[in-house]
């Protein structure tokens, strides 16, 4: 039954194309006159021109204005004679009074068109091409109409009498208005323009999220990237200051509004199944975009509402089936996902880009598989996942839908990579697809890596660009966290490098980011008009908005400019997602290597290049890291002030990473005052976010166990960190957390150091920074390198000269990148070793010593990180004391004491965050 | 209970009555239970004795009580003493109306509501506000044919509706309206969606005025669960009986209301509205002979009947009774061809033969004829499996399910269609759905099973568990207790494997069956004991084995050979280890 009352591209008459062809024949009438009546000079009959040019091309949006919305659009286009236009236009409407009329009016139509053989016409004779736009226009029309049966006619006709009625009561109050208050009018006019401004921003918002088309199949591939980009960049946070969360919920409450309008008494025209199904892309992207910041029971109410109205329009169930997995219901989810696929077998929607391909018979029931298992995914039921893709796999090889199976490895690898499997038997369950059969012998990182590359091959074959880019960057992480090592382990072994490669995480990086140049070269193929054509619409009306536009704030402008950008270079929403995920991967990769301002500088160039097209959990994610980078470099107070800023704009994303942001931060906080309890208490709520699944969130519990042996560490319980940073490792070490080792191999050296046992800390001081050689980790390397000069000192004075050396070869790279805490440590060390070595005299070199801790104690003071500070003054004081400066002495000891005290009364300035 | 020349009375009044305001088919069902109910013995008259003697066959031959004309003692709730008689309508109709009924029966219903529009008694606002309604429905009908749209977009809406509501509310706010106008609001609210109140109208009518059954038809379709019936507020008449008889049936608990027409056959022995409803539940409890047998007694009674006579080929179909179907068929096609359970019949006769397009093309009319009639689609998905079309099977199905979410044969049909296609895993969530509504049926089980079992799952332990649940549903075809042996003989558990071996060779006995199963299962049984020296039960498998020729039979002889040795040989050994 599905295939059957498929028409697509029908074309309808409507009471607002017939209100166009009143205007053109107002523009174009049949009498040969070089400037029809009312128009006073050429350029106001080309405005004019312009105008029914713009409402032709929008003649396949979704929202059709109503009479009113159009008589205020005349009234700006008709400056002097707008009166006249719209008394025209509303005479003419109020003529027809039977369904004859419309017969006669149509007729006329037939007249203002030239003949096909017009050549022989006069130069100032107006005459509408019949195959310009314009003409062409009529001539659907007419032929539309000519098709209607009398009973279509008749229903037309009531229409029309509905369409005028609406407008003429709405305009009754307009006038009643006008004779009251003047100052209300004015009033009334600006509510106007902004309403009109605020829909037009809106719907560029939508066009632009909906021209990110995809040729496969349609939603497969917004779906995939919103996950890999999820995964892509996983650990890293920061901030954006503009007004974007106000502004999202209004489009989210104004686009809700005008479509529950629009549909309803909408619902007395028909509309074209490809009008619908491009309102229907542009609410998928939404949805897609915002994520649950969009209320979904009013997306639930409007997808009722159109269900109501056209019951063999599957794509809906898809639509519920979105909505309901942004707002995590995991039993409507699955319904609804099954439903979709039951009844278009995964062909709907299909059709209307790649028609040629033509679909199998079997149908699309891949895909189907492949949504499902990253539907499990994304509920975090990863072995019920990986079931499923091994399905999708199979069946994909069956239908030989070599797409398919391009997005399936790649969704696959994801999920290999993301979740935490351990062993590497039997998770693949009996697979029959030689990719996945003889990845069963080999590791999960070797079977990531192959998927990915079998992806990569196949979507480069078919010219997937955006499966490219963005398996390129899956690729570009994999390079990032993991080390190279040949899938065959025989031979001489010669040429292998333990060591991962920056040049081919860049490389990659490079390539995902190709996809805009690729994109720019093809563009033409990969526009629908459809999607942009009310744009034309709307780009006319920007002069005349101005005055609108002026009011509103600045930062709002320099948005507005982009998008006015974006849709002139009609980049589709998904392939400046995918631009943007780079971004955000350089980000994580300079963070990693150890590159602040970098990482800085690329979260910031995503943040406003394409903050405003990206989906709220990356948008969520660039904040997260940039208030990161404002803890460690600038301090906690200014952290704290940007988390607030994010938390208003983010609380409403689901799985919210911003709540674990703020714990960090306040256990860090809590950590630095000395209040272990409050520490303790935030550590416990982060180990409790995570989810109790084996193998899911372990990022989260990497973190929480972390944290928690920091915690014991500070409390002085080492054996008992020490116990917990063991266990922590053995579980890295199952789940193959590479880079995570390194920082639990620090920690572990960090504590037989506090502990007095420096003599133990040294392999694991070494251990660290040999792990972070190999994957290049160069920032946590000058950190162990510390630890490891701090070991040494802590052998004995004899060995200053030695930690010393170690710590001036750490120092370009710790003073150059490190935060506030690293940089202070370095420079206390740096005293202490200069004091302790028994060659160094203070009377001599007294400069040196206290500059270094004049510096590091004022960074501690932006930390507030008690211990350290007491330990800078103390070491001041005594420096002071040896060169007999006494009142410096007494300075430095008094705030020696303060921090001390503070150290010991954590609990009487409790942070007003907690 | 009510005694019968009661319920004759109110029934009588009432038909007058639902005539009179054009409830034709309340009237109709009214009719036909008054004529259901027995007749005394004192005023036979022919015709009554001649229309009663072919329904009591079947009496005799399944009705467990004999004493259906002794009233029954206790019925668990108490009837009210008297139950009121309809009131009789005023005699005289004003002339309008008269002329209004003609209009209408002539179904000019425009025409009739004019007639009415400045009467103002209850009996005229009803029949115009009806007629309007009605209009409005034929006005829809239309245009949903003229003008369908592109995506099966249906905007015909009745539009008397928004009128109607408004001038009912009103009447009921200020109290000036009838039990029949409390009908008829319930259906407007319906349609409008809301459906508590539509409910509470409903059962303000049905309260009111009892014999409408038409009311109590739609107060039926609102109750779509167990618990919205239990809290509906309903004073006691027998036609509660009926009321939740047919509603429990819907709710797919069979017994109860069985139970319920059992007891109303007290009172209407001969009616054959009952008789229908108890086939349908006997039916749903796969009492295919009976359910026979109780059709054909309805047809001869009742010749011309078309209703739930699509039920009735499910039987024939079900039995492959082609001949019989066959003769159905041309039966309902004579008496009414454009009946959507008409076109269902000749559908399953085509299906029966095996010619699959024309049965798709004949429950494709029924589905034109009503688009929500539940068994056509599934059926139309049975069809389409069978010419392996599976997503037009998949599509059907999925349009049964959602017209219905009970129906567990169209989740069934689902998971099957998507295991052809190799999708096991995907087709699980569907057996799953299905068992959930029919935890209780082997087949399922079984079904599941088997997806478990499927070599690209391989998920044996599951499969175990599903074949055990379809062993303790009483599994009738014998399917499950072997796969359970052989499961557990793959994997290694011997003494599992003999004990489900041994179960089923116990069935196999007592069903009197025989097959390669059984060879198997004594095979094994043999070998298996012998391994474990139980040498005497296993001569005992061995010796059944030499009744059968074939390779077996071979096999059976090495083993006993073995046995021999075994038990012979030990000793014999020893004996040459001390020769004489």
């Amino acid at each position: 039954m599905a295939g059957l009352t498929r028409t697509a591209g029908a074309f309808a008459v409507t009471p607002h194309k017939i209100s166009v062809c009143i205007l053109l024949q107002l523009y174009a009438p049949s009498a040969q006159m070089s400037l029809p009546f009312p128009f006073s000079s050429i350029s106001q009959h080309n405005r004019l021109g312009l105008y029914l040019l713009s409402l032709t091309k929008s003649c396949d949006d979704i929202f059709e204005p109503k009479l009113e919305n159009l008589i205020n659009q005349l009234r700006e286009v008709g400056e002097d004679m707008d009166a006249w236009l719209t008394d025209h236009l509303t005479n003419r409407f109020s003529s027809l009074t039977s369904p004859d009329d419309l017969l006669n009016f149509f007729n006329d139509m037939r007249g203002i068109l030239g003949s096909l053989d017009s050549v022989a016409a006069q130069d100032d004779q107006i005459i509408l091409d019949p195959n310009s736009n314009l003409g062409m226009f009529v001539r659907r029309c007419i032929l539309a109409f000519n098709l209607l049966s009398f009973e279509g006619v008749c229903h037309l006709f009531t229409s029309i009498e509905v369409y005028c009625r609406e407008a003429h009561s709405s305009s009754a109050q307009y006038d009643a208005s006008n004779d009251n208050l003047g100052s209300l009018i004015q009033h009334d006019q600006m509510d106007m323009e902004k309403y009109i401004m605020d829909k037009a921003t809106e719907e560029i918002e939508l066009q632009k999220n909906a021209s990110g088309r995809v040729p496969f199949h349609l939603h497969t591939p917004e779906a995939l990237f919103k996950v890999t980009e999820g995964l892509l960049v996983t650990r890293k946070e920061k901030s954006r200051t503009n007004t974007k969360k106000a502004e999202a919920t209004q489009l989210a409450c104004a686009s809700s509004s005008t479509v529950n309008d629009t549909l309803v008494d909408e619902s007395l025209f028909l509309r074209t199944n490809y009008q619908i199904q491009g309102f229907l892309m542009e609410q998928a992207d939404a949805i897609e975009t915002h994520g649950s910041s969009l209320s979904s029971s009013s997306i639930e109410s409007f997808l009722q509402k159109l269900q109501n109205l056209a019951p063999e329009l599957h794509r809906v169930h898809f639509l519920r089936y979105l909505n309901k997995l942004h707002s995590d219901d995991y039993f409507a989810a699955l319904e609804n996902l099954l439903r979709y696929f039951d009844y278009s077998a995964g062909t709907e929607g299909f059709d209307l880009v790649l028609p040629s391909t033509g679909c199998s018979m079997y149908g699309r029931y891949e895909i189907a598989l492949l949504c499902l298992g990253m539907m499990h995914f994304r509920f975090g039921h990863p072995n019920l996942a990986l079931e499923v893709l091994t399905e999708a796999v199979r069946v994909s090889q069956q239908h030989s839908n070599d797409t398919c199976l391009a997005y399936t490895l790649a969704a696959m690898s994801n999920l290999l990579s993301e979740m935490g499997i351990a062993s590497t038997t039997s998770v693949l369950g009996s697979s029959y697809s030689p990719v996945t059969s003889t990845a069963s012998l080999l590791s999960v990182q070797q079977r990531v890596y192959i998927l990915l590359k079998e992806s990569l091959r196949r979507a480069d074959t078919l010219k997937l660009r955006r499966l490219v880019a963005s398996n390129h960057l899956a690729m570009a992480k994999f390079e990032l966290m993991h080390v190279q090592r040949p899938l065959l382990s025989f031979g001489p072994k010669a040429s292998v490098r333990h060591k991962t490669c920056p040049v081919s995480v860049c490389k990659e990086i490079r390539l995902g980011a190709h996809l805009l140049s690729d994109f720019s070269a093809e563009s033409s193929t990969m526009t629908i008009d459809g999607s942009l054509s009310s744009v034309w619409l709307k780009d006319l009306q920007k002069p005349w908005g101005q005055p609108v536009f002026s009011q509103e704030s600045g930062s709002r402008k320099s948005s507005t400019f982009f998008q006015f950008c974006d849709h002139l270079v009609s980049i589709p929403g998904s392939v400046s997602q995918i631009i943007g995920a780079s971004y955000l991967l350089r980000a994580t990769s300079w963070e990693l290597y150890g590159s602040a301002p970098m990482a800085r500088m690329n979260t910031l160039v995503y943040a406003t290049l394409f903050g405003d097209s990206s989906s709220s959990s990356d948008a969520e994610l660039a904040y997260l890291k940039l208030i990161q980078h404002l803890a460690l470099y600038k301090g906690y107070k200014d952290a704290f002030a940007a988390l607030k800023i994010a938390e208003e704009k983010f609380l409403t994303v689901s799985k919210s990473k911003i709540l674990l942001l703020k714990l960090q931060l306040l256990h860090e906080h809590a950590l630095h005052r000395g209040n272990l309890k409050l520490a303790q208490r935030m550590c416990n709520e982060l180990g409790g976010l995570a989810s109790t699944t084996m193998g899911v969130d372990m990022e989260l519990k990497v973190e929480a166990s972390l944290r928690e042996a920091r915690t014991l560490l500070a409390a002085k319980q080492y054996s008992q960190a020490a116990n917990v940073a063991h266990s922590l490792f053995c579980t890295c070490h199952k789940f193959n957390l590479q880079i995570e080792k390194a920082s639990v191999l620090l920690l572990l050296a960090e504590i037989h150091k506090k502990s007095g046992n420096a003599v133990l800390g040294l392999p694991y001081a070494l251990a660290s920074i040999s792990f972070c050689q190999s994957f290049n980790l160069d920032l946590l390397k000058a950190s162990a390198t510390l630890t490891l000069a701090e070991l040494w000192l802590g052998l004995g004075s004899n060995h200053a000269k030695r930690a010393l050396d170690l710590l001036h070869g750490a120092f370009p790279m710790i003073l150059g990148h490190g935060g506030l805490e690293l940089r202070a440590r370095a420079y206390i060390f740096e005293a202490n070793c200069y004091l302790s070595d028994p060659s160094f005299s203070v009377s001599t070199d007294s400069d040196t010593v206290l500059d270094s801790l004049r510096q590091a104690s004022d960074e501690l003071q932006a930390l507030e990180y008690h211990e350290l500070a007491a330990e800078a003054f103390y070491l001041m004081a005594m420096v002071y004391d040896k060169l007999g400066r006494l009142e410096e002495r007494e300075e430095a000891a008094t705030l020696f004491k303060k921090h001390i005290t503070a150290l010991e009364n954590p609990q009487d300035e409790e942070p007003n965050m907690a | 209970m009510v005694s019968k020349e009661s319920c004759r009375n109110e029934i009588r009044a009432a038909i007058r009555q639902l005539s009179d305001r054009c409830l034709y088919s309340a009237a109709k069902w009214a009719g036909e239970q008054l004529v259901g109910i027995e007749q005394d013995s004192s005023n036979f008259t022919p015709s009554n004795t001649r229309f009663q003697r072919g329904s009591s066959s079947i009496r005799r031959r399944f009705s467990t009580n004999e004493s259906i004309s002794t009233p029954q003692p206790s019925v668990g709730f108490s009837q009210p003493p008297a139950t009121p008689l309809p009131q009789e309508d005023e005699v005289i109709d004003g002339d309008l109306y008269l002329l209004a009924k003609s209009y209408f029966d002539c179904r000019e219903y425009r025409r009739a509501s004019h007639v009415l529009r400045d009467q103002m008694s209850k009996k005229s606002v009803f029949l115009r506000c009806y007629a309007l309604y009605l209009a409005g429905e034929k006005r829809k009908e239309e245009e949903m044919v003229g003008l369908e749209g592109p995506l099966g977009k249906s905007d015909a809406i009745n539009r008397e509706l928004v009128s109607l509501e408004r001038e009912l509310s009103a009447l009921k706010r200020t109290g000036a309206i009838d039990s029949f106008g409390l009908y008829l609001y319930g259906v407007v609210l319906k349609e409008k969606g809301n459906e508590s109140l539509a409910r509470a109208s409903l059962v303000e009518s049905v309260n009111s005025y009892p014999w409408n059954w038409s009311a109590w038809s739609e107060l039926q379709s609102l109750c779509t669960s167990i618990e919205i019936l239990n809290s509906l507020n309903l004073n006691n008449h027998w036609m509660k009986e009926f009321f939740l008889g047919s509603a429990y049936q819907e709710l797919r608990m069979h017994s109860e209301s069985l139970a319920k027409y059992e007891y109303l056959q007290g009172i209407f022995s001969f009616s054959n509205y009952i008789q229908a409803q108890t086939a349908k539940a006997q039916y749903s409890l796969r009492e295919f002979d009976q359910v026979e047998i109780m059709f054909e007694d309805l047809l001869r009674n009742d010749p011309y009947r078309v209703e739930d006579m699509d039920l009735y080929s499910n039987v024939l179909y079900a039995k492959e009774a082609c001949a019989a179907l066959s003769y159905l068929a041309h039966k309902v096609f004579l008496t009414d061809k454009y009946r959507p359970e008409s076109c269902c019949i000749v559908g399953n006769y085509y299906s029966l033969k095996g010619q699959h397009e024309k049965a798709v093309m004949y429950f494709r009319r029924a589905l034109k004829l009503n688009k929500k009639y539940l068994s056509a689609w599934t059926l139309m998905g049975h069809e389409y499996v069978e010419m392996k079309n599976t997503s037009a099977a998949i599509d059907a199905y999925r349009r049964a399910v959602d017209v219905n979410p009970c129906d567990y044969r169209a989740w069934y049909g689902l998971g099957q269609a998507y295991e052809m296609m190799g999708m096991p895993f995907y087709a699980l969530h569907y057996f799953r759905k299905s068992i959930f509504f029919l935890p209780n049926d082997s087949r399922l089980w079984i079904a599941m099973a088997k997806c478990y079992q499927s070599e690209q799952l391989h998920m044996l332990e599951e499969a175990i568990k599903c074949y055990k649940r379809a062993v303790n549903c009483g599994d009738t075809e014998g399917i499950a207790l072997n796969q359970l042996a052989k499961l557990h003989q793959k994997l290694g558990r011997n003494e599992e494997a003999a004990f489900y071996f041994e179960k089923d060779l116990e069935r196999m006995d007592a069903e009197g069956l025989e097959g390669p199963n059984m060879f198997e299962a004594l095979v094994f049984l043999a070998t298996h004991l012998k391994t474990n020296k139980k040498f005497d039960e296993a001569e005992v498998y061995c010796t059944r084995l030499l009744d059968y020729s074939g390779p077996e039979k071979e096999k059976a002889k090495s083993l006993l050979r073995g046995i021999r040795m075994a038990q012979t040989g030990f000793p014999s050994m020893d004996m040459e280890h001390f020769p004489l």
